[in-house]
Parts: C-alpha cells; structure tokens; sequence
C-alpha cells in the first residue's frame, strides 16, 4: 500500500474481524447488544460498502484520467458513497 | 651454429631496425608482443633476442672455462664489430642504448664468438643458477650504477671471463641490489616504470630473463608488474589496517591478567562478566546511546563503533572492561566523554598501537576541552586520571588519581585508587588501543576505587551500579512501546478494511488516499450503529437482531426485490459464515440456524 504500488493480493483475507467489529459497536453503543451472527451481517455491510466506495473512487480517478487514485478521488467518492449508505 | 646465424640475423634485423614483427612472431610469447608494444618503432629489445634464443637455441653444454676464456678473447674481437651494431641499435633504441649494447655485444659474441661450448641457453641457465630472482624493476640508484659498472666492466672484460659471464658480475651486483630494493621497488612499482623500462634495457634483460622463466608472472612482460603492484600500494596506503590487529593481541593477555587480578576484587561484577553475549553489545551500545544524543557527528559514532569492535575483538579484556562499563552510567556523563573521547581518539590516531600514548594524550586533552565546554568535572577528572597512568609514571598517576577522587570526594578512594592507578598504568600502557584504553582505563578507575576503600561501600556500589545501568537501559525501551496498544487495535481492524479497498480498486492508491478511506470507514460506522440503534429501538428491542441488518441494508439500497440478503451473503461471504446466516436444513429434521 505505497505511493503508488499496485496491490496484487491474490489471497485476500476473507475472514471478518468479528471481535474488531463487536467492540466498535460496544465503544459506539454500549447500551446495545449485538446478536451472534448480527456480526457477520455488519461485515458484510462493511465490504459492500467498502466495495463500492472502491469502485466510485476508481470511478473518479480514471476520469480524471490519473493512473493512481487520488485523495480528491476517494474523497468525492466518499461524499457519494456515505450518503447512499444512510440508512 | 645454427643459433649462432639465428643470432646474427637477429642482430642485423636489430640494426635495420626491421622486422620486430617477426621476432615477435618467432619469440611467440606474450612478452614479445608486450615489449613490440613497448617498442613502437618495433625495437627488439634484448629480452625479445633473448627468448627468440631461448625458444630457437639448441641446448648445448658448455664448457665453461675455455669458452669463458674463448669467450673473452671473442669479445675482444668483436667489441669493434659489436660496437657498430650497438650503435645502430642505439640508434633505434632510444634511451635503451646501453641496454642494446651489452645485450647486443653479448648476442654479437655469441653469434661470432664461436661459441659451440657456450650457447645462450647454457649461459642464460648460468645467470639463472647464479642471479638471484629480482624483480625487473630497479630503483634509479641501482639502474644508473648498472650501466655505469656496464661501461666499465666491458674494459675488465678481457680479465673477466666470457662475454655473457663477463655480464654476470656486472649483472649480479644489480640483481643482488636488485633484490635487496626489491621490497621498496616493488612498492614503488607505480612510480619507477620508466625507471623499469631502462633498467629491461640497461642490463637487467639478462638477468630478467632467468628471472622471468622464474618469475613468469612477474617478468614475462612489464605491464605484468604494473598489474601487481596494485595490491600492494594499498596496503601501503593503510598501514593502520594492516599493523592493528597483531599489536592488539600481543598487548591483551598482560591487560587481561591483570584485569583478573582487578575483577577478583570485585565478585559482584562478576555477573555481569559472565554475561557474555551483553558484555560486547554493551561495549558499543552504550556508548552509541549516549553518543547520539552527545554527538551528531557520524563520525564519533562510527569511531565509537569501531572502537566497540576493536574492543570486542580483544575478547578478554572485554569480560573484564565490561562490568567497568557499567561504572560509566554512575556519571552519566562519562558516557559523553568516553564517546568524545573516542571519536576524537580514533580520529586522530587511528593506527597504530605503538602510538597509543600520544593519541591517548590528544585524545584525552580534546575530551577534556569538550568537557570544559560541557562542564562536566567528573569527565575532567576522569580525563586527567587517564592521562595520569598513560604517561606511565606511577607518581603522576597517584597524584592525578587522587586529585580526581579529591575532587569526586572520596577521600578513601586515594590509596587505593593510587593503586589502581598504578594498575590502570600498566593495563593502560599494555592496551594497544587508545580508543579502547580510555574507556577501559576510566572504567577501570572508577571499579578500582569503589571495592577498595571499603568492600561493603563498595558492593552496596557496585550492586548499585549494575542496577543503574540496567535501570539506565529499561527505561528507553518501555517508551517505545508505549504508545502501540492504545489505537492499534481499532487501527489493525480499519486496515483490514483498507486493504480490502485497496484490494477493490484494483489501482495504485496514495497513502493519503489510503488514510482518507480510513477516516472514511470510521464515519461509516459511526452512522451504521446510529442506525442499527434507531432500528432496534423501533422495534422495541435492546438487542441488534439481523432483522435490523436487513433493513438497513434494504434502506442502503443493497438489498431489493431483486437481490435479496441471501444472495448477497453467498457472493460475499465465504462459506463458514454463509452457513451461519442462512438457514439451511440438515438431516433430523433440524435447521440450522434455528429461525
């Protein structure tokens, strides 16, 4: 994840930071609970958020036409993204 | 005879100054070719007529006597005839007349000399037996008295015997001069080349030749030699290099022994001898801690380095040196000291050990000029005790000694620091190292002073000490981990999810970019949880159930009429969790989950 490295993952970690993810919500929220598997739910959420801000941020770059993505980029795309995800 | 008419062609070619080519050709080594190149008029030098000789001549044995006396009457025949083919050869050879000349006289000789007992070859094996091998190059003073005894000698030489044996002893005084410069004139090499190329044709080819056939690699051509000397120039250049290592050890065992002496002394440090593998790294590292801060300059720091080497490569003194160390933090700032002292002490001197006295003084006043500038008495004093036993006289050490523990104040540590001052003298003077010494003797010092006066005063110390150092040592690592459990973890769990982004875009990113995505997830969870809460009180609940999952995604337009959660769950999710979300029936009649 350098300047302007290529991320070549081929094996990206599919597990959910299950923990990460409880003590978020316990941090944000301590009065709630969260179910078993409402965990998983939320990472799931997470990646389908993730996914597309990726794509809206790639979106913009390459209309820009810059072979790197920007911080401008992933900052419109985000403006975008995170209004969409309101709930 | 043949040789002989060999000879002679090879002395008219000489003298028309023609065909150096084919000699190259028919000397056929590399040599020739090199000494064609030497020779751009295509000179044949008489190392080239020599090996044509060599490679054509037919072996003969000689009979030495006779021939030698044959030979001298030859000569004196031929010196008039020889002497105008010398002058033609002059003529082309420049600067290389001589050379030509008694090379020449002794070629002429042998072609018209009759030579049937001596034949080069036999002669040339003469030379070989009897000249030393020597490397061509000749310094001036022995180039310029072989062509001047050449000059003579051909006078002598109706006393002396043959022609080439009349050479031998004009030879062999250059060659037995030869060698005895050889070890300087090789180191000159570089510089005496034109010295060298007068020397191959004054008189030297004779003689070279053996020595080639000796000496193949050596003399066989001259750019051969100038290839050698690279090597030895540098270690000429650097002698400090080459002269440390062996006055290290020599000096060590006395040091050592009575560092034993010393240590026996003082039983708690006795630990922190035997903790060998911290011993060495303590050596450097704590004079590079306390050098960084002390000292920008790289230069200090790698001298202290080098010094730390130098002391861990003198195995023994170190064990003892070691615990001394420690002694070091009491101060403080001995630890600048020692540092500057180092640095200024491998600056300056640097080399040899023999020169450690004078070094141990520049570097001892240098330190102290620092520590005047600093102001830090305890490194003066120390400074001055060092001083005080480097100039090896006892006296001098008690009084510098005592007036540094004077002005420590301790008023015991005199006697015995007298003593130990007269045992840092010898340790000091038997340590090759300057740079080692000062910490050792400053060390040293101060773990004489501490045991003697008052044994109990003294490990309560010394326990003191190894505590302090290790307390010095603690404390810098702590802080370095300070900081990392405090927003790691929620740091770890977001760069999941940035790679995963990273992973998405499937383009390079900027680290900006990256830190963006970051702050990003954390807005992102903040309004995911205000929703889940506002989901689940509306349904009455406490609890965050996947009923409110669902619809938040639904409301984030994720999950339609068309794409349901399932679906979503089996694209994205691997199959673990696939089968704890969706419930699936299994065998006995039971889902799981249970809805």
């Amino acid at each position: 994840m350098a300047l302007s490295t290529i991320v070549s993952q081929k094996q990206i970690k599919r597990k959910a930071p299950r923990g990460f993810l409880k003590r978020v919500f316990r941090r944000q929220k301590p009065q709630l609970r969260l179910e078993k598997s409402g965990d998983l739910l939320v990472h799931l959420n997470c990646l389908l958020f993730v996914h597309r801000l990726a794509e809206e941020s790639r979106t913009n770059a390459c209309e820009s036409k810059c072979r790197v993505i920007n911080k401008e980029h992933v900052l419109a795309a985000a403006k975008v993204i995170l209004k969409k995800s309101r709930g | 005879m043949g040789l002989c008419g060999n000879i002679a062609r090879v002395s008219l070619t000489v003298a028309a100054g023609r065909r150096t080519l084919l000699l190259a050709g028919r000397l056929g080594g590399p040599g020739a070719e090199t000494m064609a190149d030497h020779n751009p008029d295509g000179d044949p030098t008489p190392r080239t007529l020599l090996r044509r000789v060599l490679d054509t001549a037919d072996p003969r044995t000689p009979r030495r006597p006779r021939s030698a006396r044959a030979g001298a009457q030859r000569a004196l025949l031929e010196t008039a005839s020889s002497r105008r083919l010398s002058g033609q050869t002059k003529t082309i050879v420049k600067g290389r007349s001589r050379g030509a000349r008694s090379i020449g006289r002794s070629a002429h000789v042998q072609a018209r000399g009759h030579l049937e007992e001596q034949t080069p070859r036999t002669l040339l094996k003469n030379i070989l037996l009897t000249a030393p091998e020597s490397s061509i190059l000749m310094p001036e003073s022995v180039v310029k008295p072989v062509p001047a005894p050449q000059v003579v000698q051909p006078s002598r030489r109706e006393s002396s015997r043959g022609s080439l044996e009349l050479q031998l002893p004009e030879l062999e005084p250059s060659t037995t001069l030869a060698p005895g410069l050889l070890a300087p004139g090789r180191r000159k090499q570089r510089l005496r080349l034109s010295m060298f190329q007068q020397g191959v044709d004054q008189g030297l080819p004779l003689s070279q030749e053996p020595q080639g056939n000796a000496d193949a690699s050596s003399l066989t051509s001259s750019l051969n030699l100038t290839f050698a000397t690279p090597l030895q120039p540098q270690s000429v250049q650097r002698p400090g290099l080459a002269r440390r290592p062996p006055a290290r050890r020599a000096v060590d065992v006395g040091a050592f022994l009575r560092d034993l002496r010393d240590t026996s002394l003082a039983p708690p440090n006795i630990v922190l001898e035997d903790t060998q593998p911290f011993s060495q790294p303590t050596v450097g590292s704590p004079n590079v801690y306390h050098s960084l801060p002390c000292t920008p300059h790289t230069g200090a720091e790698d001298a202290e380095q080098a010094a730390g080497r130098r002391t861990q490569s003198s195995g023994p003194g170190l064990q003892n040196n070691s615990p001394r160390k420690p002694a070091q933090f009491l101060a403080g700032e001995a630890e600048e000291v020692d540092a500057f002292a180092l640095g200024f002490l491998s600056t300056s001197s640097g080399v040899s050990g023999e020169d450690e006295v004078e070094p141990l003084h520049n570097g001892v006043e240098e330190a102290e000029k620092k520590m005047e500038e600093e102001g830090v008495s305890v490194s003066e004093m120390e400074a001055t005790g060092a001083q005080g036993p480097s100039r090896a006289e006892e006296p001098e050490g008690h009084t510098q000694v005592t007036e540094a523990e004077g002005s420590q104040g301790t008023a015991e540590a005199k006697g015995p620091g007298a003593s130990s001052g007269d045992e840092d003298a010898s340790s000091r003077a038997a340590s090759p190292e300057s740079a080692s010494s000062t910490p050792e003797s400053l060390q040293a010092r101060r773990h004489h002073q501490f045991p003697e006066p008052a044994p109990p005063p003294g490990a309560a110390v010394l326990s003191s000490e190894p505590a302090e150092p290790l307390l010095v040592r603690r404390p810098p690592r702590p802080r370095t981990t300070g900081p990392r459990p405090r927003q790691d973890p929620h740091k770890a769990g977001l760069s999941h999810y940035v790679k995963l982004f990273s992973f998405f875009a499937k383009m390079p990113m900027e680290r900006k970019a990256l830190e963006m995505v970051e702050k990003c997830l954390d807005k992102y969870f903040q309004h995911l949880c205000d929703d889940l809460e506002v989901f689940a009180a509306h349904a009455g609940r406490k609890t965050v159930k996947p009923e409110d999952l669902e619809l938040l995604m639904r409301r984030q337009g994720l999950v339609t009429d068309q794409v349901s959660l399932h679906v979503l769950v089996e694209r994205h999710l691997p199959l673990e969790y696939r089968q704890l979300l969706i419930p699936c029936a299994y065998s006995g009649n039971s889902v799981f989950p249970a809805q």
